[in-house]
Order: structure tokens, then C-alpha cells, then sequence
């Protein structure tokens, strides 16, 4: 057989292989307590998530959602129950649409206001354009020219 | 021109992170407004320490409920205990319960601590924490108020001292007067 055939028909089988791997599939009950526990922001931590803290507290709340998960309930459901006692803060990623993205909001709406002040400001003010002199201003001028050059002389 | 918008914002900017700073720390860091503020409690049954048979919450409705959550592993609980004492005494022939729920502890030390402290009010056992999560709290001691139409109305985190406590209580009592 061709060698190129051969070369094709095996990385056609790698391909099939790989896709075959990676199709989506729906998760086991273990990596759906996984992934809602890695979302879960342990109360009594700094920052690690449920899955993570070896806390009491973390390890009921694993107990918990293992629970919700065999009575059925969907991630979005077994999120919400504990939103509703903690607020928004137990997400580790809370969602963006939430009032708290506010606080990165003001400082970068405050500075901007504050450049559009300071462009007004700056556009109001008079502008420095060239200025004819006047005739007086002129002819002292050349008066000054003709006494120093008298002077030179 | 450059050079002064770039001032002017900078000054901008610098005011606005400290009104930010000056609003954030004017909040009490104990009166911490999670889910469960304003809206019904938490329905629970749970037995009492003593093993003298269950108490329901929905039991209590239409009275001032005070909820502690704690611990004898904690020591803050032991430091808030003398005002809850106080409290107790000064309400317990009114219409104002005060209800003790011990949780992360296994029932003979948290009646171990009950009996040790003198805790006269009733006291009931959250054995796998479903109540305190349910509550949203952080860990012991944690302090509920709950009023006559069952709705949490504050909670405190930490310590609480005798006079949140009253304010507290005084506030719902007033409330369900109007």
C-alpha cells in the first residue's frame, strides 16, 4: 500500500480518536460536586474555594451540595440556595451584572469625569493667538530702533 | 495643557478613591447585609441539647427571636456570654426568646458548655451545620434578629455586647407596637 495512504488513514484514526475523547458528554454526579464546590467560596477562608479548604464549614457545604446534586437539583439551583444565604459573595466568580461591579466602575467614570472638566476647562480658557500690535506700540518701537542705533552710531 | 489635565485628574481620581474609602469604612464591619436580611427566616427543627425533645421555629412566630449561634470551641463566644446572660434576664418574662444553636461540636460539649456557663435559655443541637448555612453564617458566634412576622430583620457577626443586643430587641418590639 501507498505510504501516504497509510500516513492519512492513521492520522484520520488520531483524529477520530481525539474527537472521540473530547466530545461533550454529560458530567458524572462526582465532577458536577466538583466543579459547583470549585465555584463556592469557602466563609471562613482567604479566598479558596469549597473544594479546596479543609475547613468544617467546607467540608458541610461539600456534604450539602453532594446531597442537592443526588436529589437532582441543577448547578444553577444548588448556586442560588446558597446565594440566598450568603449573597453573591459565596460565587468565587460573583456575576457581572451585579451592583458590586459599581466599585470598579466609579473610580474609572470619576477620572474620566474629570478629564472631560479639565478639556473643558482648558478650551474655555483664552486662546493664545498672535496679537497685532498697535500703532502706538509701533511707533515706539521704531522711535526705540532709530535712538539706539543713534547710539551705535 | 497635558500636564494639567493629567493634575487635574489625578486630583480627581484621589478624591474619589477617598470618598469610596471614607463610605466603605463608615459601615459597622459587624452588621454585614448578606442574603438573609429582610427576608423570612429559615424555617428549622432542631433537639435540644439536653435531649429534651425538638423546637421549631415556625413555634415561635409572632415573638422577638434572638438566634445565637456558638460554639464552646469559641472563644469569642465565652466573651459575648455575660451580655446574653443580662439580656436573657431582662427579657425572659417577655415576649422575646432567646435561642442558642451549637453547631460544628459533637452535643456533649456544647452541653458541657451550656451547663458550665450558666446558659439558662434554650439551646438546640445543628448537628451537619444545615441551619447555620441555611442562616449564612460565617462561623460562631453569630447573632439573628428575628421579628414577630418572621422575617430577619439584623444579624451581628462576632462578640455582640449588651447594648446591641437591646437595640436589637428594642427596635423589632417597637416595630410590632405600631
Amino acid at each position: 500500500m501507498n505510504r501516504r495512504v497509510v500516513v492519512a488513514i492513521a492520522l484520520l484514526v488520531l483524529a477520530a480518536a481525539l474527537a472521540f475523547a473530547a466530545r461533550p458528554h454529560e458530567a458524572t454526579a462526582d465532577e458536577r460536586i466538583d466543579q459547583i464546590t470549585t465555584e463556592l467560596r469557602c466563609p471562613v477562608c482567604q479566598g479558596l474555594s469549597v473544594r479546596d479548604s479543609s475547613s468544617e464549614t467546607a467540608r458541610q457545604m461539600r456534604v450539602l451540595v453532594a446531597q442537592r446534586v443526588r436529589e437532582g437539583k441543577s448547578n444553577a439551583e444548588i448556586e442560588t440556595e446558597f446565594r440566598a444565604s450568603y449573597g453573591d459573595w459565596i460565587l468565587l466568580s460573583p456575576p457581572v451584572a451585579s451592583w458590586s461591579g459599581v466599585v470598579w466602575l466609579v473610580p474609572i467614570a470619576a477620572i474620566a469625569a474629570g478629564l472631560v472638566l479639565a478639556t473643558g476647562r482648558l478650551r474655555s480658557a483664552d486662546p493664545l493667538e498672535p496679537v497685532e500690535p498697535s500703532a502706538t506700540q509701533v511707533a515706539a518701537l521704531r522711535e526705540r530702533v532709530a535712538r539706539e542705533e543713534a547710539a551705535e552710531g | 495643557m497635558l500636564a494639567r489635565v493629567i493634575r487635574i485628574a489625578v486630583v480627581v481620581g484621589l478624591l474619589s478613591l477617598v470618598m469610596t474609602l471614607a463610605l466603605a469604612f463608615r459601615r459597622d464591619p459587624h452588621d454585614i447585609r448578606t442574603g438573609t436580611i429582610g427576608k423570612p427566616a429559615p424555617a428549622f427543627t432542631l433537639q435540644r441539647l439536653d435531649g429534651s425533645g425538638e423546637v421549631a421555629l415556625a413555634d415561635l412566630s409572632g415573638k422577638v427571636v434572638v438566634v445565637n449561634f456558638f460554639a464552646s470551641w469559641c472563644l469569642p463566644c465565652i466573651q459575648e456570654n455575660p451580655a446574653l446572660v443580662r439580656v436573657y434576664e431582662r427579657y425572659r418574662a417577655s415576649d422575646v426568646v432567646m435561642l442558642g444553636v451549637d453547631f460544628q461540636e459533637s452535643r456533649e460539649n456544647g452541653l458541657a458548655y451550656v451547663q458550665r456557663m450558666g446558659t439558662a435559655w434554650t439551646t438546640v443541637a445543628d448537628d451537619d451545620g444545615r441551619v447555620a448555612l441555611s442562616y449564612g453564617v460565617f462561623g460562631p458566634p453569630e447573632t439573628f434578629f428575628i421579628g414577630p412576622d418572621g422575617v430577619i430583620a439584623g444579624r451581628h457577626i462576632g462578640p455582640i455586647d449588651e447594648a446591641t443586643l437591646v437595640n436589637g430587641i428594642e427596635t423589632l418590639r417597637a416595630r410590632a407596637a405600631r
